[in-house]
């Protein structure tokens, strides 16, 4: 079995940093920020982790099912969708993440969005 | 913060008398409060104590931003959590493979095959070998019926491996409707040729009632031998423990000389259970690969006609008599 880029950045120890960077940043964005307005900050870093470790082939991941129910109250639209891909890429090149890493990375995020854009806006 | 300001609307959790308790006994009052002054929620620590050489009753408040630090306790909770799943999942996983293994070979096979990797053949001098099949199986009518059959070989070889169990014998295998069972393997038993006899009498009994109210009927042939056996895993990337040698054999090539119900017990066995069962002796009969040692020739023939046909001894082979009662 190929090694996941979780283990490849070695674990949860310096993958937590990126999941603070980058945290901070999708509160920060005026797009993406606005959507956690009302949740609390333990269920928001929860989701943050659970986020990060699954598409980084970390201990978690979710089916399509569970993605859909879980996204599908917050009527997400493909605007937000697409920044918080954009933030996650930047995250991880400030993390000096490779370039190919990102793009698998990214792709996979991707491949997700017909389950988590139920919003046409 | 304005001058004037009362501290409990700051911090809303602050409880005055616990303050003035805690102050007045030495000590400092704290708690942990979320603000949220924009999006992000920031997290602060307070403390109140009695500042140093204050003589007004000045106390001193502490603010710290824990922020960070709740953040990371979260994300640690979190974690933490996942991989208690994936390890409970893991478990689970590792049971079933568990499970699965162990129906393939004997519990002490499958501790050497975990533990070193490999496992090595094993001879067993005292073992009885039963071999089980049923009589006219293509014939009967339940055979082109696929789902049926499986159903109905199902419970029959779930009841026969119960009393195998029960006996402390070991199911080796089955293959279409043959059923094979060891005893003496992998663990030694003293008793393997009675406790393979007892199993085989319980398949025969439980055949017979099973019969009387099912719309097929069922009827078995056992052959039973006793003799050195070689057990061992065979296989690299699929697995299946096996046994092997004439002890085997001899078993295999009684079953088709019995009759219906019947059970059949080579010399070997019944030398070692004639004292607790009713055997009826069914003297000598010439069985094919078990020539006489002294009649064969010593080296052996090859090409046509090989498998030595004549010169063969005839076996002594006895049954247990059935329906049989154990002295």
């Amino acid at each position: 079995m190929a090694t996941s880029l979780f283990d490849k950045y070695g674990g949860f120890a310096s993958i937590s940093k990126v999941v603070m960077a980058f945290y901070d940043k999708v509160l920060e964005s005026d797009v993406t920020g606005p959507y956690f307005d009302d949740i609390d900050m333990r269920r928001l870093v929860d989701h943050q982790t659970k986020f990060i470790a699954s598409v980084m082939g970390g201990p978690a991941s979710f089916g399509d099912d569970m993605l859909r129910r879980a996204h599908a109250p917050h009527r997400i639209d493909r605007a937000a969708f697409d920044e918080m891909a954009r933030l996650l890429r930047e995250t991880l090149a400030e993390f000096g993440y490779a370039q190919a890493d990102i793009d698998t990375v990214l792709d996979r995020i991707e491949s997700k969005s017909r389950v988590v854009i139920s919003a046409d806006a | 913060m304005q001058e004037g300001e009362p501290l409990d609307r700051l911090v809303p959790a602050l409880d005055r008398a616990a303050l003035a308790e805690r102050l007045a006994s030495g000590a400092s009052w704290k708690c942990e409060m979320e603000v949220k002054p924009k999006r992000k929620a920031i997290s602060l620590a307070i403390e109140m104590l009695r500042a140093e050489g204050a003589v007004d009753g000045a106390i001193m408040v502490q603010c710290q931003n824990i922020s960070k630090v709740k953040e990371l306790e979260y994300m640690i909770d979190s974690y933490s959590k996942m991989i208690e799943r994936q390890n409970r999942d893991l478990r689970k996983e590792k049971e079933r493979v568990e499970r699965l293994l162990l129906n393939i070979m004997p519990r002490p096979v499958y501790e050497e095959w975990k533990k070193f990797g490999v496992t090595t053949p094993q001879r067993f001098d005292d073992a009885t070998v039963l071999m089980l099949d049923f009589v006219g199986f293509t014939q009967m009518s339940v055979a082109h019926d696929p789902p049926k059959l499986i159903a109905e070989l199902n419970d029959i070889f779930t009841a026969f491996d119960r009393i195998v169990e029960q006996f402390g014998c070991e199911r080796l295998k089955t293959i279409g409707d043959a059923y094979v069972a060891v005893s003496g393997i992998p663990e030694p038993n003293p008793d393997h040729a009675r406790s393979i006899a007892r199993a085989a009498l319980l398949f025969v009994h439980y055949l017979t009632r099973r019969n009387q109210a099912s719309e097929f009927e069922w009827r078995c042939r056992i052959g039973i031998n006793s003799g050195p056996v070689i057990g061992s895993i065979v296989g690299v990337q699929k697995y299946v423990y096996d046994i092997f040698g004439p002890g085997v054999n001899l078993a295999a090539r009684l079953e088709p000389l019995c009759g219906p119900m019947e059970i059949l017990v080579s010399g070997s066995t019944a030398a070692l259970i004639r004292d607790d069962f009713e055997l009826t002796d069914r003297g000598e009969h010439d069985i094919r690969g078990f020539p006489d040692p002294r009649l064969a020739p010593r080296t052996r023939r090859r090409g046509p006609g090989a498998g030595v046909r004549r010169g063969q001894r005839a076996s002594r082979i006895t049954s247990i008599t059935v329906p049989i009662r154990m002295r």
